[in-house]
């Protein structure tokens, strides 16, 4: 039995080994659109509106709203930065009753069950980041079937279960970012590895993807090693970073983090093994979790949107959608203090380009 | 176990049921609708069909772990072999629910023949279904089902949810089998004590088999239902559903030690979880409030079936 | 149910080699194993087995081995604890607050310990004296704990904690605290399951309850000792595992219990109770480890690493009931 097992495991690993040697684990199979290498923006085709329309909503212009929230998850910084915006977005209208709830892990079978809870109890507005596009489609569809006004933000849906959404940068430029920052870190030849959250989350996979895309077009020569899954967890961030250096010593020149946990948990992975300045690490992060770091120039620079202005955004614009001041066809919006936005590929609505921090501007942040 | 004994855990349930569905229906004029109603049977059929053979698993004083590994590979394999083989979708459905019932007797093999207990035996295999449903998807989704497959999870029959009508057939032959067949009375036996059972001539091996094989089966049967209401595959479906299906199990009576619970036990058990879950939201408490309070009428329910079967034994 | 189990020390007409084989098979399985996982990975990836790898592996999964010791006991005496992951969230989020709030150090460590205590006596009274199964007081538990961390918290991140506060990056000869807490806290316990009264009461509850009321043993208040063990271990367990990096994520982490009580079991602890060892779970949380760490070096692709590390569970446990028929 137990000569089985192991011949069974030897199996798996060369099958899977020699199989998907090619491209970048964890990104998906989706089409890629890298951007231009010298940072020309990438030329966005106009597309009719293609988002879903609420059936017979009542008449909300001007009157209370009542607006949940239901990020992917609860209980992490990131979401907890959404959710302020949208809190500090809802006060300055004054006639939104915001309110975030949501599941404990990232869940798409519990995500269902809280929208449509909520759709049962009759709320104006739904605010969603959603776990998987298309999982969460039926029930978001049933919402809007009920009249309610839907608008997504940070995780999109198939578009014509929402009516928009707000997109806190496009895929490719935060593919481009992460990979030139990273190039610039550690050489145009240089090796890395990337932490992320799992290979089933859709934005990560997403970002992988678009920058295994652009690394291939504009930093052809930038050696990836490999991709390890981490959830959204501290230790195990940590532990995989460490083993990460541990395995490569000093090939290993940058670390990647995909998520707002697990790059602060590679910057303490390497500073605990002593190799400041030695490995690099890029990513996507909140800036106060990164300040200790960059502080201590362990880390160069850190990217990120803004998600207290992505929650704001988003609350403005379900307030625009549900006074009818924001129609199909319109090519922007006014978010109150983050002025006018772009109405971009039909039915999204553009936050701006991604955010680099670093320690110039980063004690002016505090989320 | 005697019918009084048995009365006892259902009263004390069936009154806290009706006590919990008066409170919330207060809280909310939303939840004693039969829309509300109706779509909550939705949401819980995958976890209730799975809870059914749970039962009978912990009545032998078993316990099944895998159960959401088994549905979250199900689900993966049922897109593979409809997407990526180009099987006809019926024809992988029906693979995926063989999958799912091989994945069962594996356990019940590891159980029965090498004499792992179950909570290890499912514990490791747990890892190990979920690890195969990561590795054969590679994380990739299969999506673009035809219409008539969405019935089964997004579709109505009779102005009744699709999966509703599966659920309750389901817990109507559980319940005859548990209830009037020697196969149930050998459940019991096996549970009470599996010793006197096999001197009394009952195939415990085999009785064992049937049943992890049959939760097996059950759970594959739960993931095709599960992606035709999300309309996709993702390796990480079910991903803590034994958790809540043990919750319902054991809040309905059932005893983890074996030997004692009955399918309407579960089924009042299950539907005082959900109508918790939704009645609480309906009346604006927050999730994680909802999880509190859960685990507290867990604790309390035992406690009071407790006390009150002590206090009649005098 | 009729698990035929060998107990420790079944036999005195048997060798001194298959008794010592007999009491202490599994942890000689689970040592050649680590060995056998030490020499072929570090053949082929030298660096598996640099110093900075093994500190990293072993310094790293401490918080497991030490939670593990304490569930080892509640297994023992026939319970089980569920709730384990959830109670070390809470556990760490109240280190956590209680340092970034000026309180003194030492009661930022205690404070768990005590809470930790506080929490798992009410769980061992709950299934003691009146009688709940422990699986179903600590499922309650978990979504009590779970659902009251993130009611009070909301999730915010801890962070600005005082140096001196973060225990497990403390270094004695070299070495990170939370290894020489694992092989103290591993001795002691082992010291007191085999030589002291209490001890050798938790095999006989587990074993058989009656028997054990009978020989005298006040078996509900023991279990509620067993269960106030369980805690101060789950108390340091979330000390070290709020204090290895510089921010408390104060949520639930998430298959916490998942994998202490695996690290238990596979350890030899049999879930009927009445048998096992602390050591042999301390030894599978450090195998466990070992192969999570390993799989990375052997560039097993990460798509498959968890059909792989359930795949070597199950060859764990098979390989030691294959030795318990072997033994009998």
């Amino acid at each position: 039995m137990k000569k089985k097992t192991v011949l069974l495991a030897a199996g798996l690993v060369l099958a899977s080994s020699a199989a998907y040697a090619a491209s970048w684990t964890g990104g998906d199979d989706l089409p890629t659109s890298p951007l231009a290498c010298d940072g020309t923006p990438g030329t966005v085709a106009a597309k009719p509106y293609d988002g879903g329309v609420p059936t017979n909503p009542p008449d909300r212009n001007g009157k209370k709203i009542t607006v949940v929230d239901i990020p992917k998850l609860i209980g992490i910084g990131y979401f907890n930065a959404t959710s302020k915006g949208i809190a500090d977005a809802a006060k300055e209208l004054g006639n939104v009753d915001a309110k975030t709830d949501g599941p404990t892990k990232a869940n798409i079978d519990e995500q269902i069950t809280f929208i449509d809870n909520y759709v049962t109890s009759g709320v104006d507005g739904i605010l969603f980041a959603a776990n998987d596009p298309v999982a969460i489609a039926p029930v978001l569809k049933k919402a809007l079937a009920a009249g309610i006004n839907v608008v997504g933000y940070d995780a999109n849906s198939t578009p014509d279960a929402r009516q928009w959404f707000v997109n806190q940068a496009e895929f490719n430029g935060i593919g481009k970012t992460m990979i030139d920052s990273l190039a610039k870190e550690i050489g145009e030849d240089g090796s890395f590895a990337i932490v992320t959250s799992t290979f089933t989350t859709p934005n990560q996979a997403r970002w992988i993807a678009e920058m295994s895309a652009y690394a291939e077009k504009c930093h052809p020569n930038l050696k990836w090693l490999e991709t390890v899954e981490a959830q959204e967890d501290n230790v195990l961030s940590f532990n995989q970073a460490t083993t990460l250096i541990n395995k490569y010593g000093d090939q290993l020149k940058g670390i990647v983090g995909m998520t707002s946990v697990a790059t602060p948990a590679s910057a303490e992975a390497v500073t605990q093994a002593g190799q400041c300045g030695k490995v690099a690490v890029v990513g996507l992060a909140t800036p106060n979790a990164m300040k200790p770091y960059v502080e201590k120039d362990c880390v160069k620079s850190v990217v990120l949107w803004n998600p207290v202005d992505l929650g704001y955004a988003a609350a403005y614009v379900l307030r625009a959608a549900a006074d009818g001041t924001l129609k199909p066809g319109d090519t922007s919006v006014k978010a109150g203090k983050l002025g006018e936005l772009q109405v971009v590929n039909g039915s999204e609505i553009l936050l701006g380009a991604p955010f680099v921090f670093d320690k110039a501007n980063i004690g002016q942040f505090d989320f | 176990m005697t019918l009084r004994s048995f009365l006892r855990h259902e009263a004390v349930l069936g009154f806290l049921l009706i006590v919990v569905l008066f409170l919330l229906a207060q809280q909310s004029d939303k939840f004693f609708t039969t829309a509300n109603i109706l779509n909550q049977g939705r949401l819980m059929a995958e976890v209730g069909l799975i809870a059914l053979p749970m039962t009978f698993v912990i009545i032998t004083g078993g316990i099944d772990l895998s159960v959401g590994s088994i549905l979250g590979l199900c689900a993966i394999l049922l897109g593979v072999f409809w997407h990526n083989l180009g099987l006809p979708l019926p024809v992988a459905m029906v693979l995926a629910i063989v999958v799912g019932g091989i994945a069962g007797l594996i356990n019940g093999l590891i159980i029965t023949r090498f004499k792992v207990p179950p909570l290890i035996a499912t514990l490791a295999t747990l890892a190990l279904y979920r690890g195969l449903a990561e590795g054969i998807s590679q994380a990739r989704s299969v999506r673009g089902y035809p219409d008539w497959f969405f019935v089964l999870g997004q579709g109505e029959v009779l102005g009744v949810p699709t999966q509703l009508w599966i659920l309750v057939i389901f817990a109507i032959i559980a319940a005859a089998i548990l209830g009037l067949t020697t196969f149930g009375r050998a459940t019991y036996a096996v549970g009470a004590n599996e010793t006197a059972a096999r001197f009394s001539g009952i195939n415990v091996d085999r009785t064992k088999l049937l049943i992890y094989t049959g939760a097996g089966l059950i759970s594959g049967l739960a993931a095709v239902i599960f992606v035709s209401r999300v309309s996709t595959t993702r390796s990480d479906m079910g991903t803590g559903v034994e958790l809540d299906v043990i919750t319902a199990v054991v809040l309905g009576g059932t005893s983890i030690f074996g030997g004692r619970g009955t399918i309407i036990g579960t089924v009042v058990g299950l539907i005082l979880v959900q109508a918790l879950k939704n009645g609480l939201a309906l009346s604006g408490v927050k999730g994680d409030g909802t999880i509190v309070v859960i685990g507290l009428v867990l604790i309390l329910a035992i406690l009071a079936t407790n006390l009150f079967s002590r206090n009649g034994d005098g | 149910m009729s698990l035929d189990i060998a107990a420790p020390r079944r036999s005195a007409s048997t060798g001194v080699f298959a008794r010592t084989i007999g009491t202490y098979g599994q942890e000689f399985i689970i040592l050649a194993a680590i060995v056998a996982l030490f020499i072929v990975v570090g053949f082929i990836a030298p660096r598996f087995v640099s110093q900075t790898n093994l500190t990293s592996i072993f310094s790293g999964n401490a918080y497991i081995a030490v939670a593990a010791i304490g569930m080892s006991m509640v297994i023992i005496s026939g319970h089980i604890d569920v709730s384990v992951g959830s109670l070390i969230g809470v556990l760490a989020t109240i280190a956590g607050t209680l340092a970034v709030n000026g309180y003194p150090i030492w009661i930022a460590w205690c404070a768990p310990i005590v809470v930790g205590m506080v929490i798992t006596s009410l769980i061992g009274a709950l299934v003691a004296y009146v009688r709940i199964p422990s699986i179903v007081v600590t499922l309650g538990m978990l979504s009590i704990l779970k659902g009251g961390l993130i009611s009070l918290t909301g999730g915010a991140w801890i962070t600005n904690l005082p140096p001196d506060f973060l225990i497990a990056q403390f270094r004695l000869f070299g070495v990170p605290s939370p290894v020489w807490f694992m092989l103290g806290l591993t001795i002691v316990a082992a010291m007191f399951m085999r030589y002291t009264a209490f001890g050798r009461s938790i095999y006989a509850i587990g074993g058989n309850p009656e028997a054990a009321r009978v020989a005298g043993i006040r078996v509900e208040r023991s279990t509620v000792a067993i269960f106030a063990i369980h805690g101060f271990f789950a108390g340091i367990a979330a000390i070290l595992f709020a204090t290895q990096l510089q921010v408390i994520q104060s949520t639930v982490p998430a298959g916490l219990e998942l994998t202490v009580i695996t690290a238990s079991v596979v350890g030899g602890v049999s879930i009927l109770g009445g048998t096992g060892t602390v050591v042999g779970s301390t030894l599978a949380a450090i195998l466990f480890a070992a192969i999570g760490s390993s799989l990375i070096f052997l560039n097993v692709s990460a798509y498959w690493l968890r059909s792989v590390q359930g795949l070597l569970i199950l060859a764990t446990v098979l390989a030691d009931m294959a030795r318990r028929r072997g033994v009998k």
